[in-house]
């Protein structure tokens, strides 16, 4: 559940719309229909569905397979950006947030949405037809081509995270003297009732009141007072929660998007030969991760160009197996990595969905708290590699010669440029000179004063 | 936008010619009253002065001012084309990339049209005032070219003394030396080849030879020319246009030499 589905860094967090559309989830008519679901594959597994209405482009959906039917998408307060944003509410299986997946804008590209071609095939079972607005819409929809590719992904949420705002909020639960009380948990949903009124509706929905009063309890000190549960914030819950979920992201191996970019070029030491070359990234090609079963089926494209940089890695590897003098002057230990690792996906957490004046406090404690996570044997390791860096920097701007050699090569063929450009100009003006007036250059003028001698310059 | 149509394209040609061995490049300044140009040579010891008046052309149109950069030498390429009983007619627009010139035959029902590019030149004009000169002598331009062009074998420098005698022109050189002296004289057959000498002082005063000589190349454009002297002031050497005093006019000024010369 609480499992959190790394974002690839090119995709937006969740269709962040942002306007107060009151309730729109009903009005959205989220039609449920199974695209290709009638062709064999993986794809006939997933369910995708397009959710259109009369006046805007359909849009198109993954929706997790254990959302039942009655799953709404609602307007809630983002805990990150504090900003209306839409997230799918099942009342028996939890909430989800949107990822939005784009084309690149490189390679434009557009759906086509055949809704009819796959009418009666399996999602159309399950699906509950609007009574209000029936097949006709269909009919009158028909297939539709959508320039905007846009894919939304609706993955699970911890609730804790949408419970954020209210709980680190000064307004409730603030005492005497400052100090934080122990409140109700109604207190806490009033406020975010206040925020988006879709909220207190889906707490009237199935379970959802129940789930997310237990994961407030996860990150809260708890009373019982009088059979009633009351809360209060526990940043040192809230660390370990955080925590947990970070040491969960990072147990394999992040995306390989991320992996790549945080956690090996941030531990690449400089090599004191012509390649450079990581053997961290070993472990990496070598486990190919289980959260991306799932995930390949978020971004394809992705997964496949982290399996191509995986062989090249491998093959690197060899190269300089080989060449046995060619070694990285430093090598991260499997520890040192890992530790890396944690602290990418910690702050991946913090900054997707922490408001910010929390992930600071995080961090903070974090750095305090060194029985949780003692991170010192990677700092050691980052300020090493610094230093190595720092050097391989002076000592190449230093004795690097035949780059200095190329930029003085480059000068010199401007200088002739410059000088070749200058006779020419010389050439044109001689050519624009008579012979009278060459002539009269080689005419002694000593002893003969200038005209502006003689007469004044006009004003 | 400029439009002046020239009955005599020698005319122009004959300027063009008379400057291009003293000046490389020059603005025209159009405005209404006419077309003039001002420029030194590269040392700035010599100044030519040209007016072309709009009663030199018929008809004249100029709007607004405009400056023409000329090169000189390019300009004497396409006047070149020119033949003698051509019509010219100048037209530029009002900021110029180029000029139009527009050569017209009556006789052989031909017309040639050239644009020469424009440049822009920063120039300065230098104010000259009117002066009275010590003498003034007014001769036959061919004579005064004669001269020049004879003691050039001499020296480069020529010393003119104007008394109540006459004017003298010496040169003093390594081969030896030599003079011309002419008194003023009126010939009532030939009033051109008269000369005649103003004087309201003796003047003494040297002069480059070489920059007279180039100065002579005016020569086929009148055949009077007018030499101004004054102490301590430029030699004006003046050229009109085709003997009429109403078309304009070419100036020449020239500092003289002092000090160190023989």
């Amino acid at each position: 559940m609480a499992s959190k589905r790394c974002q690839q860094p090119h995709t937006d967090s969740t269709g962040r719309h942002g306007e107060d559309d009151a309730l729109q989830s009903r009005q959205w008519q989220r039609r449920s229909k199974v695209i290709g679901g009638d062709s064999p594959g993986a794809l006939q597994q997933i369910p995708i569905y397009a959710a259109y209405d009369r006046y805007e482009p359909p849009k198109i959906f993954i929706l997790p397979r254990k959302a039942t039917n009655e799953a709404r998408v609602v307007s809630l307060p983002n805990p990150r950006y504090n900003k209306p944003t839409r997230y799918l509410v099942c009342p028996e299986t939890g909430i989800y947030e949107f990822t939005r997946i784009t084309a690149p804008k490189s390679t434009p590209r557009s759906w086509l949405i055949d809704i009819n071609a796959n009418d009666g095939t399996g999602a159309e079972d399950k699906e509950k037809p609007d009574p209000q607005k029936s097949d006709g819409d269909d009919r009158e929809f028909g297939a539709y081509v959508t320039k905007g590719a846009e894919l939304y992904l609706a993955t699970s949420i911890d609730p804790v995270f949408l419970l954020l705002p209210a709980l680190v909020s000064e307004e409730t639960a603030r005492g005497e003297g400052g100090k934080k009380m122990f409140v109700e948990s109604d207190d806490y949903f009033d406020q975010l009732s206040k925020a988006s009124p879709h909220f207190s509706e889906i707490l009237r929905w199935g379970s959802i009141r129940q789930l997310l009063e237990s994961r407030m309890a996860t990150v809260c000190d708890t009373v019982d007072a009088g059979g009633e549960l009351m809360y209060r914030f526990s940043k040192e819950k809230f660390l370990t929660e955080m925590l947990s979920k970070a040491k969960r992201m990072s147990e394999n191996s992040l995306p390989p998007s991320m992996e790549e970019k945080f956690v090996a070029n941030a531990l690449e030491a400089p090599v004191l030969g012509l390649k450079r070359e990581d053997t961290t990234t070993t472990d990496s090609s070598a486990s190919t991760p289980k959260a991306e079963s799932t995930e390949s089926t978020e971004n394809t494209t992705s997964h496949t160009s982290g399996a191509s940089t995986a062989t090249t890695l491998v093959v690197d590897e060899e190269a300089t197996a080989a060449a046995s003098d060619l070694k990285a002057s430093m090598q991260a230990s499997p520890e040192v990595t890992k530790l890396q690792r944690l602290r990418v996906a910690f702050s991946f957490i913090c900054s997707s969905y922490t408001p910010p004046p929390q992930v600071s406090q995080l961090k903070q404690q974090l750095l305090e708290q060194k029985k949780l996570v003692d991170f010192s044997p990677l700092d050691d390791y980052l300020a090493q590699v610094a230093k190595l860096r720092q050097e391989a920097a002076s000592s190449r701007s230093m004795g690097d010669y035949s780059r200095k050699h190329v930029l003085d090569e480059e000068e010199l063929m401007d200088r002739a440029e410059k000088k070749r450009k200058m006779e020419d100009d010389e050439k044109r003006k001689k050519a624009g000179e008579s012979r009278g007036v060459k002539n009269l250059k080689k005419v002694n003028t000593s002893g003969m004063k200038k005209m502006s001698d003689f007469f004044k310059k006009k004003t | 936008m400029l439009e002046a149509r020239l009955e005599q394209a020698m005319l122009l040609k004959k300027v063009v010619d008379a400057i291009k061995d003293l000046v490389q490049d020059c603005n025209f300044d159009c405005n209404d009253s006419g077309i003039a140009l001002q420029a030194m040579d590269n040392s700035h010891v010599a100044l030519v002065s040209m007016m072309f008046k709009a009663d030199a052309f018929s008809p004249y149109r100029c709007d607004r001012n405009i400056a023409l950069g000329v090169n000189l030498v390019s300009l004497t390429k396409v006047l070149r084309a020119a033949q003698n009983d051509d019509v010219l007619t100048l037209k530029a627009e009002d900021a110029p990339d180029s000029l139009n010139l527009l050569l017209e035959s009556i006789e052989a029902d031909r017309i040639s049209e050239y644009d020469l590019k424009l440049m822009d030149i920063d120039q300065e004009h230098l104010g000259i005032p009117e002066t009275e000169y010590a003498a003034t002598i007014q001769m036959p331009s061919a004579e005064f070219k004669r001269i020049c062009t004879d003691l050039m074998a001499m020296s480069e420098s020529v010393t003119i003394e104007a008394n109540k005698d006459g004017i003298k022109f010496a040169a003093n050189g390594d081969i030896g030396n030599g003079s011309v002296t002419l008194r003023s004289h009126s010939n009532v057959d030939k009033p051109a080849q008269n000369v005649d000498i103003e004087l309201t002082e003796p003047v003494t005063l040297t002069f480059s030879l070489k920059y007279l000589v180039n100065f002579c190349k005016a020569q086929p454009l009148s055949e009077r020319v007018r030499i101004s002297l004054s102490s301590e002031v430029p030699l004006l050497v003046e050229y009109l246009l085709s003997n009429d005093k109403n078309s304009g006019h070419l100036r020449f000024y020239l500092a003289p030499k002092i000090g160190d010369e023989e």
